[in-house]
């Protein structure tokens, strides 16, 4: 019996990454070389972005005859190469048993999110970090490729690392000529073989830790009163609320956390926690904030910048603003009735003209007369409530006191959605100390359940809704 | 808010497989490189068909997309007919020109859905018998990449009597097994079926062309007159006669045919104590998984003797008996259940006392797709058992190296890979249909909607989970009728344009109308056949080759008495929205929404055109993409929950006070609106936008553009 076997190629691939076309150039490069060779994929799911496989197999040995027997399937522990553009997508081959220590591993750094890590709440992310360092230690070789470090086709820079790697017995002039003949943009093409033939592995990605913005001058002594490694953060959001308010606004800031610093025992995790959901939940996105964000300086030249846009060239922005009628009226003195939920406008604002972008700009300037709004009234209430939560729990309980504080993640968004989560705040929260001393096991849980929805699927609301929208 | 109905006429998907039509012309000796679906499509022409015609899926839809093509070029002068049948159940009726006539004719679908909706005619066909030969390629869509129930036609096959052929992978063996299809159809009389993986059809290889065979009768040779038999007709006496036609003389004249024209393959073995009988499709598998067990090379040679089955229906006795002689242990490699060749084989060792044992289900699995990891497993179960002391020890050491090596590096693996099912593709107009249906339900409370087959599907994945109920193609307003009474609300249901045309104007809208069912039926008009690859369909304005022929679904409609139609464009949402409260609470009776979007693949390969041409004559040109602004983003995703889209992903915040990932729009965004309608029909938060870029601009957009900046410069603006 013959000892020799055919090659095997597992190509790990979304759909409309261009996987067939990368197959489409192995199996021409192999039947230009004179190798026997099969290819076979499942298109079915490949046209919308589903994970798909693509399979490639070919017989070292230049032949004649068609009585090489290939199979269709790859079989585990029997791959050489698995190329994957995207780095979850070698994991799911990992998982299916298609890298050993013998299999040869190109992939990418770039993560393409998936739906289910899109829709969680909170952070669904998969980090590729400990997936790329454990095939580092596994697989034959590995070979990333920055799918950003560049604009050419990442299937075609992918062919190239493939006859880089010298898995298979395909010369680059070989790839080139099937590329050529091939016919599918063939010059931006041979420009990424080229690119994945010689650029060499890419380092493994690093998520960068957003960096604080310097405290404001005048809150020394103030910041003095907390711990030192807490510093960079509240003098981050010292800056953030002084931006969004005034000075005073950000004095009450640090006054809300003064009994919340820690004790003896020196432990900083709770005050870390409700510092930074209380600067976030001050500055509230009001319509004077988002007007506020909206015209910062530079954004509209970020915009043309994302665009390429050349100087000479008009770009025209649309703002989709819904304010609803109860957003509009919250700057309005607490005596003046509240509009009925759900009514409201639905905007599309000409931010780039010059009028649209005044009057955003007016609206910002507005500042002055937030205190004195309904809504920002009744933010300031809540947060109080959830203060006094906090502050109450810290000597007794930790643990809850900490679940509280990470509850301040439902004070986000805008209109309905912001209105239920600070209504689900309201309904945890008032007469916190009671239902406390009544039954602290079931307290406990319906805090805990309530976080794990605002941190999963909020839209798995009880109540069945929007409030808004039930109008 | 919509265009009119009148106006919607597409000029089609704009696809070309003009390098595939020319290999359907390679002539004698000439060597065929590409996949295994097109080398069939090939073989049918160098067979001599006269007539082809099929309905588009997954794995064959390519099948019909290179016909359509290759008509005006290759088929017309041949002399070769071709019909894009409306449903699968027409396909199979277009047969029937085999039944009196020496006329070739195959037509092609998938299965088991295709098959079960033409198994009317099939049953019909084959019990009338054919005079020409007539030939049905299924594309078994069964195993990873399926999109349908998991069935086999086997059952089909054998109750209808009918030959079906399971080739071995194998390129030249495929094309070969395909002409000889016909000559077996002729011979026995009946129809045969031809099944091919989805694996299989894709796979690429070589084979050398024989000359395409003009059709004797055909376009360009008519047949010398019409004709009657009533032996033909399915009316008592003659369905008796058929019936026993069937077994006593069509059935046995197939066996002959199989055993004498080599159908199926014996590969001879040392081992010859043992035996492996296995179904063409498997072989691959089969034989990778034997030469890993130490058992089989690279080249076919298998110290075990094989029986490859390239024909599953009917079995030949004579040649299973002489397979089984002088065997102790057998072992069936069938795909599926239920396990009818396994059975059969037992059934004939047992009658002809051969002493040799049957294994199959329990050695392999009962169910599910026969992967190389699956069979090489069966196998060295098998051989551990049965054959320890010679092939059995070593075949289950090295199963136990490649499940030791694979475990080591399983067990590495961090985190499992994410589920990515396949879904909406980007700027789709579906994807808004199903926002506004969520949006819907949140005010409304769950309500019953019924799916039905195609894109929308797969907005029953997340994150719309939307559809309760998938019956079958052009069925979900029927599968809703038992449905809306019980639960005391009108039901929806939703079918795109194929279904409608396939078996929804009957099955579902005639019959809501004739019993006044109380639903709201939601009708998605993208213009094609998209989820198979935009094939053409009645309503899309032409033919699969360019003839202008267009069927209104409303005109359709309205002309059986249904007047509730509201046509929508799905990208507002809002009015969207609206238009659907306005179904529901309407007062009972069929209501229709159409929604008349274009598919958004079609339309975006037909702007990609126009947009070269503009730029080559320096024609100003529009390019728009929407954003977020991270900074106003509330990073709870909410827009992500109603939208899935590609394009809509996630980034790393900028911000230390956040935790959670901010919403991005990436490169690939088709300025489809949905963010931005949602974002507002929703009350989501503000930080959408949409940013238009004109290239090449009038000199007039120019100097506007130049005295805004000033005036933007002095309010703040850098």
């Amino acid at each position: 019996m013959n000892g020799l076997r055919p090659l095997c190629v597992l190509i790990g691939a979304l759909g409309g990454q261009g996987g067939g076309l990368l197959l489409e150039w192995l199996t021409g490069a192999a039947r230009i070389a004179g190798y026997p060779a099969q290819g076979t994929s499942i298109p079915g799911v490949a046209q919308r972005t589903g994970a798909t496989t693509y399979y490639f197999e070919l017989f070292p040995r230049q032949r004649e005859s068609d009585d090489v027997v290939f199979s269709l399937f790859p079989s585990s522990g029997d791959v050489d190469l698995v190329a994957s553009l995207e780095p979850t997508e070698a994991g799911r081959a990992m998982q299916n048993g298609w890298i050993t220590a013998t299999t040869s591993v190109i992939t990418t750094t770039g993560r393409i999110y998936s739906t289910a890590e899109k829709v969680a709440a909170g952070d669904g992310r998969i980090d590729p970090g400990p997936l790329l360092a454990a095939l580092q230690g596994l697989a034959q070789g590995l070979y990333l490729i920055d799918p950003d470090a560049t604009t050419l086709p990442l299937n075609a820079r992918l062919l190239g690392a493939i006859a880089a790697s010298g898995v298979l017995p395909l010369e680059p002039d070989t790839l080139r000529r099937s590329i050529r003949e091939t016919g599918v943009a063939v010059e931006a093409n041979l420009s990424g073989f080229g690119d994945g033939l010689t650029r060499g592995s890419a380092s493994p990605p690093v998520e960068r830790q957003p960096a604080f913005d310097p405290a404001p001058a005048g809150f020394e002594a103030e910041l003095e009163g907390f711990p030192r490694p807490l510093r960079p953060l509240l003098g981050h959001a010292l800056a953030r609320l002084l931006d969004y308010q005034d000075r005073d606004y950000a004095r009450l800031y640090l006054r809300r956390l003064e009994p919340l610093r820690p004790g003896a025992d020196g432990e900083t995790g709770l005050l870390q926690e409700s510092a930074r959901q209380l600067a976030r939940w001050m500055c509230v996105e009001d319509v004077i904030r988002v007007a506020q964000l909206k015209t910062r300086p530079q954004r509209l030249r970020r915009i043309r910048r994302e665009l390429g846009a050349g100087d000479d060239e008009p770009v025209v922005v649309h703002d989709y603003l819904s304010p609803r009628l109860a957003e509009l009226t919250a700057l309005l003195p607490g005596s003046v009735a509240a509009p009925r939920p759900g009514s409201g406008l639905a905007l599309r604002w000409p931010t780039s003209s010059p009028l649209g972008y005044g009057v955003l700009k007016a609206v910002a300037g507005m500042r002055r007369l937030r205190r004195s709004g309904r809504g920002f009234r009744r933010e300031q209430a809540t947060i109080e409530l959830w203060l006094a939560a906090l502050a109450g729990c810290a000597g007794r309980d930790r643990e809850l006191a900490l679940t509280i504080a990470r509850l301040a993640v439902w004070a986000r968004g805008y209109g309905p959605v912001r209105e239920r989560g600070l209504a689900e705040l309201e309904r945890l929260l008032s007469g916190w100390r009671q239902r406390l001393e009544r039954n602290a096991t079931g307290y406990r849980a319906d805090l805990q359940a309530s976080l794990q929805r605002a941190l999963n699927d909020p839209d798995a609301i009880p109540c069945g809704g929007d409030q808004g929208e039930q109008q | 808010m919509s265009r009119p109905d009148s106006a919607k006429a597409t000029a089609g998907a704009e696809r070309s497989f003009a390098a595939q039509v020319e290999k359907l012309t390679l002539g004698a000796g000439e060597p065929f490189h590409g996949e295994a679906i097109l080398a069939i499509t090939k073989a049918l022409l160098q067979a001599g068909v006269a007539y082809v015609g099929g309905y588009p899926g997954a794995p064959v839809s390519h099948l019909m997309d290179v016909l359509a093509d290759a008509r005006d070029r290759v088929l017309t002068p041949l002399g070769v007919q071709f019909e894009a049948s409306a449903s699968e159940a027409g396909a199979a009726a277009l047969l029937g020109a085999s039944i009196h006539y020496p006329l070739r004719g195959a037509v092609t679908w998938k299965s088991i859905v295709g098959t079960n909706v033409a198994s009317d005619g099939l049953s019909n066909l084959a019990s009338a018998g054919v005079t020409g030969g007539a030939l049905v390629i299924v594309g078994e869509d069964y195993g990873e990449g399926a999109s349908v129930i998991q069935e086999r036609t086997l059952a089909t096959a054998m109750k209808s009597s009918m030959p079906l052929l399971d080739p071995r992978c194998n390129l030249p063996r495929l094309v070969a097994l395909t002409e000889q299809a016909f000559d077996l159809s002729e011979a026995c009389q009946l129809p045969v079926i031809l099944s091919l993986r989805i694996r299989a059809a894709h796979m690429t290889g070589r084979f050398v062309c024989k000359d395409n065979r003009p059709p004797r009768y055909g376009l360009r040779h008519p047949l010398p007159g019409a004709r009657f038999d009533y032996g033909r007709i399915v009316l008592p006496p003659s369905t008796y006669a058929q019936e026993r036609a069937k077994v006593e003389e069509r059935l046995p004249r197939a066996r002959r045919f199989i055993l004498e024209q080599g159908i199926n393959e014996l590969v001879p073995g040392e081992a010859d104590h043992l035996g492996i009988i296995l179904q063409g499709g498997t072989w691959g598998a089969v034989l990778r998984g034997l030469r890993l067990l130490g058992l089989a090379d690279a080249l076919g040679n298998s110290r075990i003797p094989l029986l490859i089955l390239n024909a599953l229906h009917p079995l030949v006795p004579e040649q299973i008996d002489g397979f089984l002689a002088g065997k102790r242990e057998l072992l069936v490699v069938e795909e599926g259940n239920p396990a009818f060749i396994e059975e059969q084989i037992r059934a004939l060792a047992q009658r002809s006392d051969s002493g040799c044992r049957i294994h199959g289900k329990g050695f392999l699995p009962e169910a599910g797709e026969y992967t190389a990891d699956v069979v090489r497993e069966g196998l060295a179960r098998w051989l551990e058992r049965v054959d320890a002391p010679a092939t059995g020890a070593g075949a289950a050491a090295r199963q136990r190296e490649i499940d030791a090596r694979v475990e080591q590096a399983r067990a590495r693996l961090p985190a499992a890979a994410p589920p990515r099912p396949p879904g909406f593709c980007t700027g789709c107009p579906e994807r808004p249909l199903f926002t506004a249906l969520k949006l819907l339900m949140r005010e409304r409370g769950p309500i019953h909607v019924s799916s039905d087959i195609g894109c929308n599907t797969f907005a029953t994945l997340p994150p719309f989970q939307v559809g309760s109920t998938v019956l079958g193609y052009g069925m979900s307003l029927a599968s809703g009728g038992a449905v809306g009474p019980a639960l005391g609300q009108p039901t929806v249901a939703v079918m795109g344009d194929g279904g409608f045309w396939h078996n929804g104007l009957t099955t579902g809208a005639a019959n809501a109308r004739w019993n006044e069912h109380d639903a709201v039926l939601i009708i998605i008009d993208n213009g094609y056949a998209s989820a198979t690859g935009q094939q053409h369909i009645p309503s899309t304005g032409s033919t699969p080759w360019g003839a202008p022929v267009r069927l209104s679904i409303e005109q359709t409609l309205r002309g059986m008495g249904i007047d509730w139609i509201r046509r929508v464009n799905a990208y507002r949402v809002a009015d969207t929205l609206a238009v659907l409260r306005e179904a529901l609470d309407a007062d009972g009776g069929l209501r229709v929404v159409i929604s008349d979007q274009e598919c958004r693949l079609a339309r975006q390969r037909r702007q990609r055109r126009e947009q070269a041409q503009r730029r080559q004559r320096g024609r100003p040109r529009r390019q728009a993409r929407f954003g977020v602004d991270a900074e106003v983003c509330s990073g709870d995703h909410s827009c992500m929950r109603l939208s899935g889209c590609p394009s809509l992903t996630l980034q790393a915040a900028d911000d230390p006070l956040r935790t959670a990932p901010t919403a991005r729009i990436d490169g690939g965004c088709l300025d489809c609106g949905l963010c931005g309608e949602a974002a507002h029909a929703a009350a989501l938060c503000p930080s959408f936008y949409r940013a238009e870029r004109l290239i090449d601009a009038p000199g007039w957009r120019r100097l506007l553009h130049r005295s805004a900046r000033p005036l933007l410069r002095l309010l703040g603006a850098r």
